[in-house]
């Protein structure tokens, strides 16, 4: 043993001698041979209860049977075995009880369960002691290769402290990041995000979308940051975009939410709009399917249309609508939730979001509705 | 030299007591196992006994010979055994129990006994 600074060092091998932990593994070995040997034996038992239960089931099928009688040690004499629908069954602890057939194999069946049981348990406390004997194993190994130990003194109010700081000053979410990169990470990742919603707010304020950017803001907060943050920043991003070159086009802001189930939604119809010619192809499994298609991508053509004629003088982001949905296509079309509930929704939203492209100021309308139907 | 001598004296006593007290404990498992599975029989028994019909007719093995008996009358037997038998584990266990607390007495006591004539031992040493 060397005493050092910070902790001690110390060799497995003095910890654990190793010859004690082959000692204890040779016990354990002997141990599980021993239930191995248990499990064998009521393994027999099993078989044989099967057995007779096989035989009590066959014997009254005849009246009689021609049987060899055991006599003594050696000899046997031919009989007959009549009665054939009556047992005497040993219940244990020497009482025999007068049974017939069907009722013997009630017992023998009874006692097949038990018997089930007893081999379960036994056969769990061998797979214990076979990780146990394992580990004693690995010791002896590891003492035998000079293994050492290292200990340190584990202060504990420094950690505690920090990880209070850390989760304090992180706001609140679902998992506590696990080492400090991550929480940087996730720091940076928030922060960027933060921005991106006062950017958002900015432009929103010019256009005087308070509802909207109030769900935007609420959208972005609520996002499980840890699994679709990239989506998300991406989407953001997009998002942004979006705003900051048209901000009338309500249609086209509320289908770049970052928001997961929303944008499904939305991307569903942005890919009607732009597949509605294709759809037809894309979706021929489905018949029915494929008539929805069209009506909705007939449907949504119109207001798309008149997005563009409203929006002339900002056709790059009608080029940009056009490519967000081959972005989202392959997840839409993979996922296929297209379910009649949503296909409700998305025609009500259809019609909510027409009347908005006439008349711009009062888009926040539609997004409230939208909002509605996310609950 | 005599006072080591006395020490390593009664340490090979106590640890001939331990060997003993642990030989006990060993018997005592043991025949705590018999009555545990005896106990299961028993319960089977009595388990097949309640599902056989009142009408049915039930024998004990008694030596050699079956004596038949009333369905009633082997139902309170089998009780009282079961009975018997839980009180005889519950004793068991007791004195398993009191067993292996003087076991580990005994074997604080032999430690601080080798610990005494290492220590005599030592001062020989330096002596």
């Amino acid at each position: 043993m060397q005493d050092t600074k910070k902790g001690t060092v110390t060799s497995l091998a003095s910890v654990f001698p190793i010859e004690e932990a082959q000692k204890a593994v040779k016990r354990v070995q002997h141990t599980i041979a021993d239930k191995q040997s248990q499990l064998d034996k009521l393994r027999g038992f099993v078989s044989d209860n099967n057995n007779l239960i096989n035989l009590v089931l066959k014997l009254p099928e005849q009246l009689s049977h021609d049987i060899m009688v055991p006599f003594g040690k050696a000899a046997f004499f031919p009989g007959r075995l009549i009665h054939t629908n009556e047992f005497l069954v040993l219940l244990g602890e020497g009482y025999y009880a007068e049974r017939t057939s069907k009722q013997t194999v009630e017992i023998l069946t009874r006692r097949g369960k038990a018997l089930d049981s007893q081999i379960d348990s036994i056969e769990a406390t061998i797979k214990d002691l076979h990780s146990e004997a394992s580990f004693f194993n690995a010791t002896a190994s590891e003492a035998l290769e000079g293994l050492v130990e290292i200990r340190e003194d584990y202060v504990e109010e420094e950690e505690e402290d920090s990880h209070k700081q850390e989760s304090k000053s992180g706001p609140p979410k679902q998992h506590a990041p696990k080492s400090t990169a991550d929480n940087e990470e996730y720091t940076r990742l928030m922060s960027r995000l933060d921005e991106l919603e006062k950017e958002e707010e900015l432009a929103a304020e010019g256009d005087n979308h308070s509802d909207e950017d109030k769900e935007t803001t609420s959208d972005t907060d609520d996002i499980p940051y840890h699994r679709p943050i990239d989506n998300n920043l991406q989407n953001s991003k997009d998002f942004h975009k979006d705003i900051q070159l048209d901000q009338t086009n309500n249609k086209s802001t509320t289908t770049e939410f970052p928001k997961k189930p929303n944008c499904q939604d939305d991307a569903d119809q942005l890919n009607f709009a732009s597949l509605a010619v294709k759809s037809k192809v894309q979706d021929g499994k489905n018949n029915g399917k494929k008539v929805r298609f069209i009506d909705q991508g007939e449907k949504l053509i119109h207001p798309e249309e008149k997005i563009v004629k409203a929006t002339t003088p900002s056709k790059s982001d009608v080029q940009h609508q056009t490519s967000q949905p081959s972005f989202d296509s392959a997840k839409a079309f993979t996922g296929s939730i297209i379910e009649h509930a949503e296909n409700i929704k998305t025609t009500s939203r259809e019609q909510s979001s027409t009347p908005a492209q006439d008349s711009g100021s009062q888009s926040s309308k539609p997004v409230s509705r939208f909002k509605m139907q996310r609950r | 030299m005599s006072n080591l001598r006395d020490l390593q004296r009664e340490l090979e006593n106590k640890a001939n007591d331990l060997s003993k007290l642990q030989k006990d404990i060993a018997k005592n498992h043991q025949v705590r196992k018999k009555y545990t599975v005896q106990l299961g029989e028993n319960e089977l028994v009595l388990k097949e006994l309640d599902l056989v019909k009142d009408d049915a007719n039930v024998y004990k093995l008694i030596g050699p010979v079956l004596v038949k008996q009333d369905l009633a009358e082997a139902n309170a037997n089998v009780r009282k055994r079961i009975e018997y038998i839980s009180a005889e584990l519950k004793r068991l266990d007791a004195t398993v129990q009191d067993l292996e607390e003087k076991q580990n007495s005994k074997k604080e006591m032999i430690l601080k006994l080798q610990q005494r004539i290492q220590s005599l031992q030592a001062g020989k040493g330096k002596a």
